[in-house]
C-alpha cells in the first residue's frame, strides 16, 4: 500500500477513529480525575504555603488543573506525576505573588488565626501563636527569593531534595547549599529580631 | 550584602522555630470539597476543539512531524548554502580600485599653512645707487715685427723685443 493509499484510507476510517477518540478523550478525562483526587489536596497545600490566603490557594489549583487539561496528550510523557504538578503550582503561585500586592502582616495573622488548629488552645494563646508564626513568616519573606523557595519547599516532607530540585529547576547540591544558607539568614533575622525586643 | 549576625552554631536551632511554623502551614488540611471543586472547573472550561481528527498514518503522535521538521531544516541549510556557494565566482580577478584624484580644499583648514601678502601699490620708486666702476689701465702692445734669420743685427732686434714682450 503506498503512502497515499494509507492516507486516504486513515481519512475515510473515520466512524472507526471517532469512537477511537471519544474512548481516548474518556480515559484522559478519568486519569484527570485521579490526578485531582489525588493530589488537589497537595497542590492546595503548596499554594497556601506561598500565597497564605485560602480563596487563592485554590484558585492556583484549579488553574494548575487546566493547564494540565490543556495539555492532557502530553500526560503519558510525564515520569512523576507529583512533582511535575508542584512544579506546575508553585511557577503559578509565583508568579500571583509577584503581581500582587504585598500585604500588611495583619490580614496574615487573622487569617493565620482562622486556620490554626485550635484544639486545647484558648482565644488568647491562639490569637498568640498566630501572632508569632506570622512574625516567623514575616522574617521568612525577607530572605532572598532563592533561599526563601528552597526553605519553604523542604517544609513538605513529602518532598525530597531531589524533588526540591527538580521542582526549582536545579541542582541538588544546589538545594543543599540554599537550605543551609536560608537556615543560616533565618537564626541570625530571628536573632536580630529578639534583640531588638 | 546582609548584615545580619550570624552564628552557625545558633542556625540548627534558632531555625527550627522558622521550620516549625512553615512545616504547620505545609501541613494545614486542604478546605472541604476542594477536589469537587476543581472538578466543576475542569468541566466547565473550554476544552481544546478539534475540526478534525488526524488520520492514523499522519497522526502527531508517530513522529513523522519531527522528521518532516528535521528534513525542512536540513533543506533550509543545504540551499542556503548551496546558493552562497553558486553565488561566489571562482578566481574572481582582484578589482583595481581608482582612488579619485585629491581635490585640494577650497575652504577650511587647507591653506592654513599660507601667508598672506598683501597687495603693493605702484608708488614712486626710490633711486637706487649707482656703482660706479673704475676704469681698467689700458696696456697698449706693440707689434711684433718678425726679423728675417741670418741677420745679427735683426736677430739682436728680434731677441730685444721678445724679451720686452715677455713678461716680468
Amino acid at each position: 500500500m503506498s503512502t497515499s493509499q494509507a492516507i486516504v484510507a486513515g481519512w475515510m476510517e473515520s466512524p472507526t477513529s471517532a469512537v477511537n477518540d471519544e474512548a481516548r478523550r474518556r480515559a484522559e478525562d478519568s486519569a484527570l480525575a485521579a490526578l485531582v483526587d489525588q493530589y488537589a489536596s497537595a497542590l492546595y497545600r503548596v499554594a497556601y504555603s506561598v500565597l497564605r490566603n485560602q480563596a487563592d490557594a485554590e484558585d492556583a489549583v484549579q488553574e494548575a488543573f487546566v493547564r494540565v487539561l490543556r495539555h492532557r496528550d502530553s500526560l503519558g510523557e510525564v515520569r512523576d506525576h507529583r512533582v511535575w504538578l508542584i512544579r506546575i503550582v508553585w511557577n503559578i503561585v509565583l508568579d500571583r505573588k509577584r503581581r500582587a500586592k504585598t500585604r500588611p502582616e495583619t490580614d496574615d495573622v487573622s487569617e493565620l488565626a482562622r486556620v490554626l488548629p485550635s484544639t486545647g488552645l484558648s482565644a488568647e494563646e491562639l490569637a498568640a501563636a498566630a501572632q508569632h508564626h506570622a512574625h516567623v513568616l514575616g522574617c521568612v519573606d525577607q530572605l532572598p527569593a532563592k533561599e526563601r523557595q528552597v526553605l519553604m519547599l523542604s517544609a513538605f516532607e513529602e518532598l525530597s531534595s531531589v524533588e526540591i530540585a527538580s521542582v526549582l529547576g536545579i541542582s541538588e547540591s544546589s538545594v543543599r547549599s540554599r537550605l543551609f544558607r536560608a537556615r543560616n539568614l533565618m537564626a541570625g533575622l530571628l536573632d536580630h529580631e529578639r534583640s531588638l525586643r | 550584602m546582609n548584615s545580619i549576625p550570624h552564628d552557625p552554631r545558633a542556625s540548627a536551632s534558632a531555625s527550627s522555630p522558622a521550620e516549625e511554623t512553615l512545616r504547620l502551614i505545609a501541613s494545614l488540611p486542604a478546605p472541604k470539597g476542594l477536589e469537587e471543586r476543581v472538578q466543576s472547573a475542569l468541566d466547565a472550561a473550554p476544552r481544546r476543539g478539534r475540526v478534525l481528527t488526524w488520520p492514523r498514518t499522519l497522526r502527531p503522535e508517530s513522529g513523522w512531524m519531527r522528521s518532516a521538521a528535521a528534513a525542512a531544516i536540513v533543506f533550509v541549510v543545504a540551499g542556503g548554502g548551496w546558493g552562497v556557494y553558486t553565488r561566489v565566482e571562482q578566481n574572481q580577478p582582484a578589482k583595481v580600485i581608482v582612488m579619485p584624484a585629491r581635490m585640494p580644499a577650497i575652504e577650511g583648514f587647507g591653506e592654513a599653512g599660507a601667508i598672506r601678502t598683501p597687495q603693493t601699490l605702484p608708488g614712486p620708486k626710490a633711486p637706487q645707487p649707482v656703482k660706479v666702476i673704475p676704469a681698467q689701465p689700458v696696456t697698449v702692445k706693440k707689434p711684433v715685427t718678425i726679423a728675417k734669420p741670418g741677420s745679427d743685427g735683426a736677430s739682436q732686434t728680434g731677441k730685444a723685443a721678445a724679451a720686452a714682450v715677455a713678461p716680468k
